[in-house]
């Protein structure tokens, strides 16, 4: 009786701890809505656009369950195909699947990936032959900026290294999207490299580029040509596949190692340069890894995806 | 007491078959289990072995096999679902702990586990039916020409290895005989003297097998062995079912996906390869003995024998 009386209060206290930490039965109550984007060929081709709702466990996976047809691999930790794409050999060029959570690449698998509501997901099928690493894309744009990533604020530097009147125009499309901009550069900042491609080729982020999409992730390059140099378009595979004009900037965003996102507004001229920071918005960056901006006219990288 | 596991003679089919038939048999319900991955044919499968261990008259063993393989099912699917919290349905939240992480129970988890857990449930049933129901001994001389010394280390190591316990029991009781104000004797001091006491045995058992005449090498006569009537039983029953297994999966039956959801194949083919294997368990079926139908048989004195008593109205009762 008594050894009975013990094991329930014992199970009772075990309840009101376990209830106390947070746990219970259940995928729990809604945290917030999360925008989930599912598109082939470096965004090219959309194939599903959803707002979802996001419970207390909702990890990417469950929530792409949730949303799309999928089969798994691997004990159900690798995505292997999403409405009926499989990843595989095609053309003798490898695809798979591929996610980015607020425009940055994940470290962890997405059945491992814990949301905590107001996510921008973004399943990718694409090709891997130039890389299977690409740690940034602008395509989820104000994402990380405007609420971070990986369930952690960061502040958000902007950086001007000569970039003139396009610093300004920079920062009002930033704050126009919401993004709060610190003041200096605060540690673990995020940071928005504002300026030409000659004084920004310096920093070790930026310099990524030069290193090609394997390093950079970036499907671009500024080769020396008459008059300085010139911004460049890579295929899929990573070889040259156009010379834009001089006027010609880029956005494109990538990481050091394991710092926070940096984002490179850049070009050859100072024109170059305006005319990326003016398409700072979500209209123009949305669902591309990088792009190219001549005038208004706006080029997604890489080259000749879709 | 005999363990549960342990070889007794009996003059079911599955005792009487070779060796061979006899491993081809139960191998082939294993074979199958680790083929499919579908919980019905692993079900069926395990079912198999369980069915044909207690029509071989080892009921004791599978008893205890059950308790044991279904601790260990349970077990497996319970870590599998703190372990893993891959799976859309989510049943429990159970916060973060220490070195797991985030753990969430998902149903899928849980089925997943108790999938793995049921394939070593049919492992262990098929191992207590084989250790219950098939000659240690007939399998040692059958792998003698394969093998031979193998197959006579083996036959020491099984019989040395109970000896050994043995000894190592009554070197406890013998300490413990000494009464109790005596000092205790450690656990490494018994397990010196038994290891000694091995070594001594193991002298005299390879003494004996030069005495025999182990070490020459010379041809021994070839022991011909009659096959058991119901060897072609057996490996009739063992091709039919991995036929049947290797039939499946090429069709892509007996398919189970425990993620994102569940899913398990229950199509015509995989229902099939079910029954055929839970079917195959009725295999060391014993044929009932035939009854003699034509006319009233012989009388009962005759068959009582010259030396019987004599009948009860001779007798004057």
């Amino acid at each position: 009786m008594l050894a009975g009386r013990r094991i329930a209060v014992a199970t009772a206290l075990l309840w009101a701890a376990l209830v106390a930490t947070g746990c219970g039965l259940g995928p729990g109550a809604d945290v917030g809505a999360v925008r989930l984007t599912v598109t082939h060929e470096f965004g090219a081709v959309p194939v599903l656009e959803r707002e979802a709702e996001a419970k207390e466990s909702a990890t990417v996976m469950r929530v792409l369950e949730s949303e799309a047809d999928i089969t798994t691999r691997y004990g159900g930790g690798f995505v292997q195909s999403i409405e009926g794409t499989s990843g595989g050999e095609r053309g003798g060029r490898s695809y798979d699947w591929f996610f980015f959570v607020d425009g940055v690449e994940s470290s962890v698998g997405a059945a491992e990936y814990s949301l905590r509501g107001g996510e921008r997901i973004w399943w990718d099928y694409r090709d891997w032959v130039a890389t299977s690493h690409v740690p940034a894309v602008v395509g989820s744009f104000p994402a990380p900026m405007s609420d971070g990533y990986r369930g952690q604020r960061h502040p958000v530097a902007l950086v001007c290294d000569g970039g003139g009147s396009a610093c300004g125009l920079a920062r009002a499309r930033l704050e126009a999207a919401g993004v709060v901009l610190a003041k200096g550069l605060p540690e673990g900042a995020i940071r928005v490299l504002v300026g030409p491609w000659v004084r920004l080729r310096s920093d070790p982020a930026a310099a990524l580029v030069e290193a090609g999409p394997a390093e950079s992730g970036i499907y671009a390059d500024f080769e020396p040509g008459a008059g300085g140099v010139r911004l460049h378009g890579l295929d899929p595979t990573a070889a040259d596949a156009r010379a834009f004009s001089p006027g010609t900037g880029l956005v494109a965003a990538t990481r050091h190692f394991e710092a926070p996102p940096t984002w490179l507004v850049t070009g050859a001229t100072p024109a170059a340069v305006r005319a990326a920071a003016a398409s700072l918005s979500e209209a123009k960056l949305r669902d591309h890894y990088a792009v190219a901006v001549e005038g208004s006219k706006v080029t997604p990288l890489p080259i000749g995806a879709g | 007491m005999r363990s549960a596991f342990a070889y007794v003679p009996r003059p079911g089919p599955l005792q009487s078959a070779s060796p061979a038939a006899a491993v081809a048999y139960l191998g082939s319900l294993l074979v199958v289990a680790f083929l499919c991955s579908s919980p019905l044919v692993l079900a069926a499968a395990a079912g198999a072995l369980a069915m044909a261990g207690v029509l071989a008259g080892a009921g004791r063993a599978v008893r205890l096999a059950l308790r044991i393989g279904l601790g260990l099912a349970l077990l497996v699917a319970a870590v599998n679902s703190l372990v893993v919290d891959r799976g859309a349905t989510v049943l429990a939240r159970l916060g973060d702990w220490p070195l797991l992480g985030r753990v969430d129970v998902t149903l899928e988890a849980l089925i997943a586990g108790l999938s793995i857990g049921l394939l070593a449930f049919a492992t262990i049933l098929a191992g207590a039916v084989y250790s219950a129901c098939v000659d240690p001994d007939r399998v040692l001389r059958a792998l003698r020409p394969i093998a031979g010394r193998s197959a006579l280390t083996a036959t020491l190591a099984s019989r040395l290895f109970p000896v050994a316990v043995a000894d190592g029991e009554r070197l406890r009781d013998a300490s413990r005989l000494r009464g109790p104000g005596a000092a205790p004797v450690s656990r490494a001091a018994l397990a010196r003297r038994l290891l000694a006491g091995s070594l001594d045995r193991a002298v005299d058992v390879a003494a004996t097998l030069e005495l025999r005449g182990y070490g020459l090498g010379a041809p021994r006569a070839r022991q011909i062995r009659r096959p058991s009537r119901y060897d072609r039983r057996f490996y009739a029953v063992a091709a039919t079912v991995l036929a049947a297994a290797v039939g499946a999966k090429l069709v892509g039956a007996g398919g189970f996906d425990a993620y994102p959801t569940v899913s398990i194949d229950l199509g015509a083919a995989t229902l099939t390869l079910s029954t055929l294997v839970l079917l195959a368990g009725l295999a060391p079926l014993r044929r009932a003995p035939s009854r003699r139908r034509a006319g009233p048989g012989p009388p009962l004195a005759e068959l009582r024998g010259p030396a019987a008593a004599p009948p009860l109205e001779a007798s004057g009762v």
